[in-house]
């Protein structure tokens, strides 16, 4: 029997399993290789699993796992300095610039073609801040006031980070490419 | 334009997160401020520009089941109140003192010769010389190196980034470099892996 994220009376062990994806799908897009995406997911559910009793049930469950997904991220990105986290190569145009040799997922582009290509190419060129914020909403379904509890980052901020990168994503995905 | 809501408030509007009056209110400019209409269609692209990402990148069934695994074996030995590390473990057999003290070596010897004999005959996982029993056994070997790595240094180790490739005998390497080997111990004779 499989058990949702925040079905309560799951072992905690179910209930992250079930957000394995998520979390994957979240680091694969922030780091931008799929085996360091794969560990740091690993690392992620051990950190959760270990540290459960500091999860309050007043918050968010999701937001409390992507919390700790976000500071293993970027534990990983400070260990990388060379190489920062630019997401996944796309072949949509050019390489960007920083992402030659990365991995890209040959499963999602054979799914949904140019169009995430393109998407995956904008993210690319955000921040790493504003991206996380995006992928956050994204992969981890959360409302901003999540995000901010999530980052430890006011609101006001979250939404000024969403406000640029949106902004930038809706430039770089022409009209008529979002249907 | 002067008077007009910040773009924060617009965001929190696209999607979905204000109260009804702010709501209302915001709507209500909508209707006078070709400006701010335009900020909210793309700040609306935007959003749905990232739904495109629908089909997210998969967990590869290989990784998804380990995790399972490492998690499983994660939930069945919590940590003890002073963590994972023990300094006065409980009173064992002599048979078992005496493996702790050298058997353990020998144990993991011998695993990282099959596993070096598994990396070396079959880099592809999908024909492994060693049973399934063995390949098990390792996979759990390599869950608990990596919960007391967790322990030891709240993070995976970079000892293990370092080591050229990776998989089970990377890990177990590593294995031999910890202190805690009789728990470590402790934990393999508890799986029906490695008892027969």
């Amino acid at each position: 029997m499989s058990h949702g994220p925040e079905d309560t009376d799951a072992p905690k062990e179910e209930r992250l399993v079930a957000l394995a994806p998520r979390v994957y799908g979240f680091l694969v897009r922030l780091v931008g290789n799929r085996e360091t995406a794969e560990d740091l997911t690993q690392e992620t559910l051990l950190r959760a699993l270990r540290g459960f009793a500091a999860y309050r049930p007043e918050g968010k469950f999701r937001a409390w796992v992507f919390r700790i997904a976000t500071n293993a991220a970027r534990d990983w990105i400070r260990r990388r300095p060379r190489e920062p986290a630019l997401g996944l190569e796309t072949d949509a145009d050019a390489p960007l610039p920083g992402t030659v040799g990365r991995e890209p997922p040959p499963e999602a582009r054979l799914l949904a073609g140019e169009r995430i290509a393109r998407v995956e190419a904008a993210l690319a060129r955000l921040s790493e801040p504003d991206r996380e914020v995006l992928l956050m909403r994204y992969y981890g379904e959360l409302e901003f006031k999540d995000i901010a509890r999530a980052t430890g980052e006011p609101l006001g901020t979250v939404l000024a980070r969403a406000h640029r990168a949106l902004k930038k994503l809706a430039n770089l995905v022409p009209q008529g490419e979002e249907k | 334009m002067n008077g007009c809501p910040k773009g924060e408030e617009w965001v929190a509007y696209v999607a979905g997160e204000v109260a009804p009056r702010l709501h209302r209110m915001l709507a209500a400019h909508l209707d006078v401020c070709p400006a701010c209409r335009r900020e909210v269609e793309d700040l609306a692209r935007g959003l749905e520009a990232l739904g495109a990402l629908a089909h997210e990148p998969p967990l590869r069934p290989e990784a998804m089941e380990r995790l399972r695994r490492r998690l499983r074996v994660a939930a069945a030995h919590p940590p003890s109140p002073g963590g994972l590390r023990r300094t006065s473990p409980p009173a064992r057999p002599r048979v078992v003192r005496l493996f702790v003290r050298y058997g353990w070596a020998a144990a993991a010897a011998v695993l990282i010769a099959a596993a070096l004999l598994w990396h070396t005959a079959a880099p592809d996982q999908a024909t492994l010389p060693l049973g399934n029993h063995h390949a098990e056994a390792i996979e759990e070997i390599a869950a608990a190196i990596e919960l007391l790595d967790l322990a030891d240094n709240g993070t995976r180790s970079e000892r293990l980034d370092r080591l050229p490739g990776g998989g089970a005998a990377e890990e177990i390497h590593l294995f031999l470099e910890l202190d805690d080997a009789g728990l470590l111990l402790d934990y393999l004779l508890s799986q029906d892996g490695l008892r027969g």
